[in-house]
């Protein structure tokens, strides 16, 4: 009966996905789909068919292989994983403001712990560096489009079902528990072995997930590597190219050669845990998995630091009035950043009894990574130095990612020392460090981002005086919350527990109110992003930002102006059906600006 | 063909790289100097090559960036990064002079000011 029952729901299910396909390919004719990209391609000829237009509505969100917007599906995409990653921290952090356990189970801070780290490093950095990569390489590099806008679109869509699957333990669905084996998964935890309940579906569903998005991770990274190489304007050569491009194509790089291989160990993870296998079950299993683990997981930090250091090195000279210093060593330094990044992944495991020899040479090879990331800071330093700086939003949040960027660069030179390495192992100094590099420094890139391009991409100006607010109690935030796990950590606090003893509630405190002045920043992000996109003043001007004076404009915001001049057909969006063809009077429906 | 396309400028830019193949270069000798933990084979070979892999990576990564870069530059205009399609921007060595007479200019006016 049971097995009829599910027959029959098979065949409902596969019904509903013919009925589904059925009704795209009416309302789509597929085989006509060209992109247009670039503000430019329209009115091709009788024999080379090209649509007019996109769908509308919610269909063009579904169906379209047009890199801007996969761009903005991305964007959302990762703002959503941001907002949940950040509300899980702060559940955490209230419940670090006692010693005891209070508001939640120890259980469940694990399991918000792992899920705030996953969702953080795989649903908001990779995808919010895409977000900016997918819009702005392909103008930047003047190609009519990825080089394979299919793939593209696909990559997107396999991250959406990631996130359920990485989140699934949370929804109420019954005998399935969130992971808590941290986002690093180290067997024989993760493997399910021992008394816990690990061995829950939850952890599959999860490892499922983050399989995805590595999967996802690739198929852009590969599209990037080929548009790069290949879809480039013949004006832009190899000397020609800009900053965001080299850094998105370094990291494109480093996923080609990271993300396989987690997606492999997390596969010999499933089979161990599903299929009796004992790859991390036997005699040096446990340290296997940490190589495999960390051999992906410390490129997978540059993967997320290198193209914000793109960003902050594009935006930043923007704003103080001259072009880049020493362009060629920030370009230099990103490719030997992504070849040492390949060596430097056991500093993650110097207390683990690895022979003292390897650890040597690890420690080396880290000390040595510290120059090109410390180059591109004095560059930056130097490209202010006596410039023409104006303090807008963008600049604020990059001037606020070299300054946190210096603390976490610091802190970290000191962890790649071995003897140093090993009294603050484990403890919240490690976490004070690295939140300053994800918080401090990759968001508040994301945020320069954000703000530098919000005309390009709404069409509309953001509030400048609720973005400089986003900025202060993001600064004040970050720098409250994590120096003082510096100073934990100092104090000899670990990381990752639910309980500590009373001796740290005081700093433990203050962390938990820097947590809540950023959350109120981010609150005011929010309001100021999305009243700003539904009711900012239209951005009559292709140049908002007066880049022309200081002769600083780049290829994305002529693609702007022409935009804005021509109103042709791309993107189909309403409001350009509001703008003046001619580009002449401005017409703005709101005074906040 | 290599050394016109590694002229003096093409080093200096490359130097930004060679500081890190030194720093392993260093460890290299001073873990063969001082090694306190001896020797055995399969333990030290990994240690060396842990050490020569990356700096093997890091030296032929650099060449071969350097010698697009540097034979682009040669073989074709040379704009300012990100902005070879935008209109109005000339080549780099005309708007680096530019920008270097509108400095001397407003330099020159400071003076006058000073001087007044």
């Amino acid at each position: 009966m049971e097995v009829n029952g599910q027959l029959a729901l098979t065949v409902l299910m596969g019904v509903f996905l013919i009925a589904v396909a059925a009704w795209l390919a009416r309302i789509e004719d597929w085989r006509s789909y060209t992109p247009l990209a670039g503000g430019g391609a329209v009115g091709g000829t009788k024999e080379q068919y090209v649509s007019e237009e996109k769908p509308s509505g919610l269909i063009r969100w579904l169906t379209t292989v047009d890199h801007k917007d996969i761009g903005m599906l991305y964007g959302v995409y990762s703002l959503i994983a941001f907002a949940v990653g950040g509300l899980m921290v702060v559940a955490m952090r209230i419940e670090l403001a006692d010693p005891s356990m209070t508001l939640l189970s120890n259980t469940f801070y694990n399991s918000l712990l792992t899920s705030h780290g996953i969702t953080m490093l795989f649903l908001f950095g990779t995808p919010i560096i895409a977000a900016f990569s997918n819009y702005f390489i392909p103008l930047l590099i003047g190609a009519d489009d990825m080089a394979f806008p299919r793939i593209n679109a696909i990559a997107f869509w396999l991250l959406p079902p990631g996130a359920l699957l990485i989140w699934a333990g949370f929804f109420p669905i019954p005998d399935i528990i969130p992971a808590q084996t941290a986002w690093t998964m180290y067997t024989p935890l993760s493997a399910g072995v021992g008394s816990g309940n690990q061995m829950n579906a939850g952890v599959d569903l999860m490892l499922l997930g983050l399989h995805l998005t590595g999967v996802s991770a690739t198929m852009g990274a590969i599209n990037f590597i080929a548009t790069i190489f290949t879809e480039r304007n013949e004006k832009v050569t190899w000397a020609n190219l800009d900053i965001f491009s080299w850094t998105i194509l370094t990291q494109s790089g480093l996923i080609l050669f990271a993300f396989p291989l987690l997606g492999s160990a997390i596969l010999m993870l499933l089979l161990d845990r599903n299929f009796g296998t004992a790859f991390f079950s036997v005699d040096g299993g446990a340290i296997l998995w940490q190589h495999l683990f960390w051999f992906f997981g410390h490129p997978e930090v540059y993967i997320l630091v290198l193209p914000p250091m793109g960003i902050v090195s594009l935006v930043l000279p923007r704003f103080a009035g001259r072009r880049l210093f020493g362009f060629k060593f920030v370009v230099y330094s990103t490719l030997a950043i992504g070849v040492l990044s390949f060596g430097v992944w056991a500093h993650h495991m110097f207390a683990t009894g690895i022979d003292p020899r390897l650890r040597a040479s690890f420690m080396a090879v880290s000390l040595a990574i510290a120059i090109p990331s410390a180059v591109k800071t004095f560059n930056w330093i130097t490209t202010m130095w006596n410039g023409n700086i104006r303090l807008t939003t963008p600049m604020l949040f990059c001037i606020g990612f070299v300054s946190n960027f210096i603390i976490g660069g610091v802190t970290g030179v000191f962890l790649a020392s071995i003897p140093i390495d090993l009294i603050l192992h484990d403890t919240y100094y490690v976490v004070g460090h690295f939140h300053y590099i994800v918080m401090g420094a990759i968001a508040f890139a994301g945020f320069a981002g954000l703000y530098y391009w919000f005309p390009i991409y709404t069409g509309r100006m953001y509030q400048t005086t609720l973005g400089k607010w986003h900025f202060w109690l993001s600064m004040i935030g970050t720098n409250l919350t994590f120096f003082v796990m510096v100073l934990l950590g100092y104090g000899g606090m670990p990381r990752r527990y639910a309980t500590y003893l009373p001796q740290f509630a005081t700093m433990h405190q203050l962390a938990t109110v820097g947590a809540l002045i950023l959350l109120v920043g981010q609150m005011i992000f929010v309001w100021n992003f999305v009243q700003s996109w539904l009711e900012g003043p239209k951005v009559e001007d292709g140049d908002p930002w007066d880049l022309g004076e200081d002769n600083l404009t780049t290829a994305e915001w002529t693609w702007f102006e022409r935009k804005l001049q021509t109103a042709v057909t791309d993107g189909g969006e309403e409001e350009d059906a509001e703008l003046a063809t001619d580009g002449g009077e401005t017409v703005t429906d709101a005074d906040d600006e | 063909m290599a050394t016109k396309t590694f002229d003096k400028d093409t080093i200096l830019d490359l130097t930004v790289n060679m500081v890190p193949l030194a720093i392993i270069l260093f460890f290299v000798v001073a873990f063969a100097v001082v090694n306190p933990f001896g020797f055995e084979s399969l333990a030290s070979g990994l240690q060396y090559t842990l050490l020569i892999a990356p700096f093997v990576l890091l030296a032929v990564l650099t060449y071969l960036s350097g010698k697009a870069i540097a034979g682009s530059e040669k073989s074709g205009t040379v704009y300012p990064p990100g902005q070879a399609t935008v209109p109005g921007v000339g080549p780099l060595h005309e708007e680096e002079e530019k920008a270097e007479a509108a400095l001397e200019e407003s330099a020159d006016a400071d003076a006058e000011e000073t001087a007044e």
